[in-house]
């Protein structure tokens, strides 16, 4: 089937304005008509543009995306973006900061990114072993360096794996605290909801990295764990937690009862949606 | 001397570098030539014509620059010659025919970019199924480019033979072409004289149901307006929201620059009797007519009898030339209706 014919069947599917853009996208990154070809019919069957093309925009990077690595969302940009701004770190005096479940890497690198060069030494954990491998080679495509050793002059990310389910995390000696920024963007979903994902997330994307527990909360219930333990945040530390729909007022709580966090806020997201809940230690 | 009396005037109207280049260039002309007088009535024959040769090339300069020199000081400098271009092309009437013309426009615009070795970015473009273009925007960055585009702002009408028409009649589209300064400012948000943040919205456009790690549909397009002026500009053509983002701000300050300049225009026009139209852009500046292939822009009513040599060749520039003349002739005019103004005071 010619491209074009593919073109109007995938307008039927995703909308016309829709399927032109991915059909200008997917032009550009097509060498020729069979690998274009070839691209449509993927899009055609549900995989996500992104895993086609091999890779996202977040911020003004360019990050590598790979099945089956959560694709970063606009949500996330938005918020990751809005800290860069709301924390002000100043070059030669790194704050520490974790990201739990990081994925592709992309809220610590973003960061990285934007603030001066020497303002942050940056750590991800991940359980996923695709995740860590992915985050790594962003790290490298953003010229972000991979070890905290070097001195002061550079901002550093450094993926390792581990578990925030662990109740020993704190313990990890890979993770150093105490910690100036905790971020994370854990899986929020619930059984319920799993079920009604649309099939190009839940045929494509971790179920790992969606999953939340019955409720979705699973998450957050560890990270409160995790910051409760004595000597996690610094005073002044700043807590980000991305939140599913509905869920900000819950994790807000679950936040407040940890008695080492003294103000929250809630950022939405350009939807309008709670989306992002802020935690000052 | 009457010239020295202008010359102050001159200078009050121009740097005075170009200015005293030019009357120092006078005067050894016009002292060459006393020299020359007297040798006319030479008795060497052979010195005589001599003489005579020089004192014609002596007089031909003069008069030079008497009729092109001198009145091109009058024509202060442009404010906007280190200015690039933001050209918007819109089809307009004619449905898809219009979007075939303005596929026509378009490559002719770029192709005459490369010969001025202006870089070009086209930041938004939406094709149609037949091969037309609906609408675009492209960046001309360049010294001059916006000078030298700016008279391309206006109704662009052809006249030809759709390839669809199966009676072979001709019909009559139109494409609206909008020609913007741009500045070299910082290229994404922050505050600038043109604006200030807080006076500017920015959206997203799509909705996203419960958003988050439930939807992971790519959704990059933003909209922004800028509330005291109501101008919204919205961007979707990129992957990236953050490219969407810097480029709707790009144009949106091009909008409020084209905007300002106008307005410093209509101001100094109200105060001073200007001579100096603004441009209207819904008016009808050029006609592309096929059938007697010709291209007509109706403002100096000059006619190019090849349109293939303005579409594909360069006899746009041309036209442009043409253009600016007139525009500098009506700014000399005015120059000169200010000074017997002054002078009458
Ligand atoms: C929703 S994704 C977020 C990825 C990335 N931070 C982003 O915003 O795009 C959640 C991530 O948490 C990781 N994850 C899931 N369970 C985990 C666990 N028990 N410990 C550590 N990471 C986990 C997943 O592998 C996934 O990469």
């Amino acid at each position: 089937m010619s491209a074009t014919r593919l073109l109007s069947a995938l307008r039927s599917r995703i909308g016309r304005d829709q399927a032109n853009l991915e059909y200008k996208w997917m032009t550009q990154a097509a060498s020729h008509e069979l690998d274009l070809v070839a691209m449509i019919r993927r899009r055609l069957v549900g995989e996500p543009l992104q895993f086609i093309l091999g890779s996202q925009p977040f911020g003004p990077l360019n990050l590598l995306t790979r099945p089956p690595v959560l694709i970063p969302r606009p949500e996330t940009e938005h918020w990751v973006t809005r800290l860069s701004q709301f924390i002000s770190p100043v070059a030669h005096k790194p704050l520490r900061l974790l990201d739990l479940g990081t994925g592709t890497g992309c809220i610590p690198l973003l960061l990285c990114h934007l603030w001066p060069p020497g303002a942050v030494k940056a750590t991800g954990i991940d359980v996923s072993d695709a995740a860590i491998q992915l985050a790594i080679e962003n790290a490298a495509l953003c010229g972000i360096a991979a070890s905290h050793d070097d001195n002061c002059n550079k901002n550093t990310f450094l993926a390792i794996k581990a578990n925030i389910l662990d109740p020993c995390l704190y313990k990890n000696p890979a993770i150093q605290r105490p910690i100036d920024a905790l971020t994370s963007n854990p899986p929020y979903i619930s059984w319920k909801e799993y079920f009604h994902l649309p099939h190009s997330v839940s045929g494509y994307e971790d179920p790992k990295a969606l999953f939340g527990g019955p409720f979705g909360m699973d998450f957050y219930h560890a990270i409160a764990d995790f910051i409760t333990c004595d000597g996690t945040l610094s005073p002044g530390a700043v807590v980000a937690l991305e939140v599913g729909d509905g869920q900000a007022n819950k994790v807000q709580r679950i936040l407040t009862n940890t008695g080492r966090i003294k103000h929250t806020e809630i950022w939405n997201d350009p939807w309008g949606k709670e989306r992002t809940v802020i935690g000052l230690a | 001397m009457q010239f020295a009396q202008d010359i102050k005037r001159l200078k009050q109207l121009k740097g005075t570098e170009s200015l005293q280049n030019a009357w120092n260039q006078w005067n050894q002309n016009h002292q060459s030539l006393t020299e020359t007088t007297s040798l006319l009535t030479d008795a060497d024959p052979g010195m005589r014509g001599l003489a005579e040769d020089e004192y014609q090339h002596l007089s031909n300069t003069l008069t030079d620059m008497l009729k092109k020199t001198f009145p091109s000081l009058l024509i202060p400098p442009s404010e906007t010659a280190g200015l690039s271009a933001l050209m918007e092309l819109k089809s307009a009437v004619g449905g898809s025919e219009s979007s075939l013309f303005l596929a026509n426009l378009l490559r002719m615009y770029l192709r005459l970019a490369d010969a001025k070795g202006w870089k070009t970015v086209i930041v938004s473009k939406s094709d149609t199924d037949e091969g037309g273009v609906k609408d675009a925007v492209v960046e001309f960055k360049g010294e001059g480019s916006y000078d030298d585009l700016r008279w391309e702002s206006g109704v662009h009408r052809v006249q030809r033979v759709p390839t669809t028409e199966a009676q072979g009649r001709v019909h009559t589209s139109t494409v609206a072409i909008i020609v913007l300064p741009l500045s070299e400012e910082a290229e994404s948000g922050g505050d600038s004289d043109l604006f200030n943040m807080e006076d500017v919205k920015v959206e997203v456009m799509r909705a996203r149901g419960a958003g988050g790690q439930h939807v992971n549909k790519t959704e990059s397009a933003v909209r922004l307006t800028h509330i005291p002026t109501g101008i919204t500009v919205s961007m979707q053509d990129e992957r990236s929201q953050h490219q969407n983002r810097r480029r709707a701000f790009q144009v949106l300050r091009a909008r409020l620059m084209d905007r300002k300049l106008s307005q410093e225009m209509d101001e100094r026009r109200a105060t001073r009797n200007s001579l100096i139209r603004s441009a209207d852009r819904s008016e009808k500046i050029r006609t592309y007519n096929y059938p007697q292939d010709r291209v007509t822009d109706h403002r100096i009513g000059r006619t190019i009898a090849n349109l293939k040599s303005v579409l594909e060749g360069d006899a746009l520039e041309d036209f442009m030339i043409d253009l600016r003349r007139n525009y500098e002739e009506t700014i000399l005019e005015n120059v000169l209706v200010e000074g017997d103004h002054l002078s009458a005071i």
